[in-house]
């Protein structure tokens, strides 16, 4: 057993060679102002951080916090009952309940993001069959912040669902008999057994939803309009228009997010039994 | 009833008890009444709102596919048209292989890689295994734009050796790159359920290492195995972000085309078609693996008789 110690070292060095050399790499451009990757004009200098407090910044890193934190929260709000029933119910097909939350995956993210959007404008396929017979309905909220949560909402729900279903299935459904047995009725058994032993579900879930909500860019650009900033468009406007510099640094900015991120799942989930 | 609520329920007048127990009476009812009756009901809505939401842009785009009009604001009555068109553009159906071929690669790539890692890794102590994990979970958790430009950033580096490197081969680095951690995740719970000493124990038998992991380890975990291919897989075919930043020399994949023809007459209803047909081929995947698991679960309960 020992000797198969050795498959572990390539891994090793692959996952170190593709962290550190461009997380070097991103430090050392967000220092510096260089024209794409071509180092020969390039200057040190510290007037990238000065830009940190552009108005657009502010306004994308506040939009980014607000949106992923309350798509974040539905989604928890949605998913933990949800989660908790499939889990209780009697004839439990684990295998059938995840291949149903994961199919809607099979259609491209962003034709999925394009369709929802198309729903939510004033003009679409829907809302002229309904106005064909007399209905004159539509949700028009393409644009605002509300699309884009929902948008978010609907395309990161299945990352809530799932960790926090493989925790609570695991539970011992014998500690829900005992629960009652000595005489803790439906809610605090809930409150005493099922909320603590599927605490290490919801925060890989939390984590799962609020980091890609909080650093995408495809969701707010197709439900937004273009219109709605947020820190994934800046960094994606500033890597299309070669400022790899002020790019790199915010960047940095999301680093630092996903440092803590890694921090709490190591604590919570030593074996990243749950984030799959 | 204990003594002292007895004192208290006698020490209260004639209409009082009366009125407790009517109120007892009815909550008691009430309350079943709403268990047996109103939470199901409540449930099977929930539910059925959530996969409503989960699937209404499926069924929006399943609806768009059979749409005579190409004109995504209006419903032209029912075609098939768009079915026969799927390889018909170009850019489309070069998008479409590409697509494919970088999903089959890096399904074999990841998932042989991948399954040795995670019996490395396994075979570590523990607290060297759990450091590692920390390791391997950077790229799972990590922003999918964080990824995707710091592997831009390290391809870039290689620019001055290898000029026309962006394309299938960045690409397909970068996507075995961001499964792996998928493959060795779902691996490692097979692994430690397995009995430590079989390795050993086919290698003091005679085995060579080799053959030991081919006939031992490898049939023992190969659930894990397959779990972490089908991921693989499905990461790889529906990427966007870190594949948009990690091609070029015009190596597209479907991704990558919708997200330059959206919202433009260059987004071909063709595209609705093809991911229909996706759709349902995953569905009918689907069904087969259902009615093989009731058939295994049917043939085991046979034997346990």
């Amino acid at each position: 057993m020992n000797k198969l110690k050795r498959f572990s070292l390539p891994y090793l060095i692959l996952l170190l060679v593709f962290i550190a050399i461009p997380m070097i790499t991103m430090i050392v451009l967000s220092f510096m102002t260089t024209e794409g990757m071509h180092f020969s004009n390039a200057v040190f200098t510290l007037a990238n951080f000065s830009r940190l407090t552009e108005i657009s910044v502010i306004v994308g890193l506040w939009n980014s916090l607000k949106y992923a934190t309350i798509a974040t929260l539905a989604c928890l709000a949605i998913g933990y009952p949800l989660a908790y029933i499939f889990s209780r119910s009697k004839n439990k097909n684990g295998f059938l309940i995840t291949l149903l939350l994961v199919l809607p995956m099979w259609s491209n993210i962003l034709l999925r993001t394009n369709a929802l959007g198309y729903f939510f404008s004033a003009n679409n396929m829907i809302t002229g069959l309904l106005s064909q017979i007399g209905i004159n309905w539509s949700i028009d909220i393409k644009g605002t912040g509300l699309s884009v949560v929902i948008g978010l909402i609907m395309v990161y729900l299945p990352f809530m669902i799932l960790p926090i279903y493989t925790v609570l299935d695991k539970i011992d459904t014998s500690l829900y008999d005992a629960s009652s047995d000595l005489g803790g009725d439906p809610i605090r058994t809930f409150k005493r057994v099922t909320v603590p032993l599927s605490l290490k579900g919801v925060t890989t879930g939390i984590i799962l939803v609020f980091l890609p909500c909080f650093s995408g860019f495809a969701v707010p650009r197709i439900m937004g309009n273009e219109k709605i900033v947020m820190l994934g468009t800046i960094i994606e406007d500033n890597f299309i228009y070669m400022d790899y510099n002020f790019g790199s640094l915010i960047s940095m900015l999301l680093i630092f997010a996903i440092v803590i991120a890694l921090f709490v799942i190591s604590k919570v989930d030593k074996e990243g039994e749950t984030l799959l | 009833m204990s003594e002292q609520e007895m004192q208290s329920i006698a020490a209260l007048n004639y209409n009082d008890v009366n009125l407790t127990w009517l109120y007892r009476f009815f909550h008691r009812n009430h309350v079943a009444k709403f268990n047996k009756v109103f939470f199901p009901i409540l449930k099977i809505v929930f539910i059925a709102f959530v996969f409503f939401v989960l699937y209404l842009p499926v069924i929006l785009i399943a609806i768009q596919s059979v749409n005579n009009s190409a004109d995504p604001a209006s419903f032209g009555g029912l075609t098939l048209q768009w079915y026969t068109e799927i390889f018909k553009y170009r850019s489309l159906r070069s998008a479409i292989l590409d697509t494919l071929l970088v999903a089959f690669l890096t399904l074999i790539i990841s998932t042989v890689l991948g399954t040795l890692f995670a019996i490395g890794i396994h075979a570590l102590d523990k607290k060297k295994r759990q450091k590692f994990i920390i390791l391997n979970n950077i790229p799972l958790v990590n922003a999918e734009i964080v990824t995707g430009i710091s592997l831009m950033l390290l391809f870039s580096l290689l620019l001055p050796i290898f000029p026309s490197v962006f394309g299938l081969p960045t690409m397909l680095i970068a996507h075995v790159f961001f499964t792996l951690p998928y493959v060795v995740l779902s691996v490692l719970p097979k692994l430690s359920e397995l009995d430590a000493n079989m390795y050993d124990a086919a290698v003091d038998l005679g085995d060579s290492p080799i053959k030991a992991l081919s006939k031992v380890i490898v049939p023992a975990i190969w659930p894990g195995i397959i779990a972490g291919a089908m991921l693989a897989f499905t990461m790889s075919i529906d990427d966007f972000v870190i594949s948009y930043y990690t091609t070029g020399n015009g190596f597209n994949n479907i991704s990558i085309w919708i997200y330059s023809s959206i919202g433009k007459t260059s987004l071909k209803p063709a595209i609705y078609a093809y991911s229909t047909v996706v759709t349902l081929l995953a569905s009918a995947f689907i069904v087969v693996a259902i009615l093989w698991n009731n058939h295994k679960r049917k043939a085991g309960t046979k034997i346990e008789k």
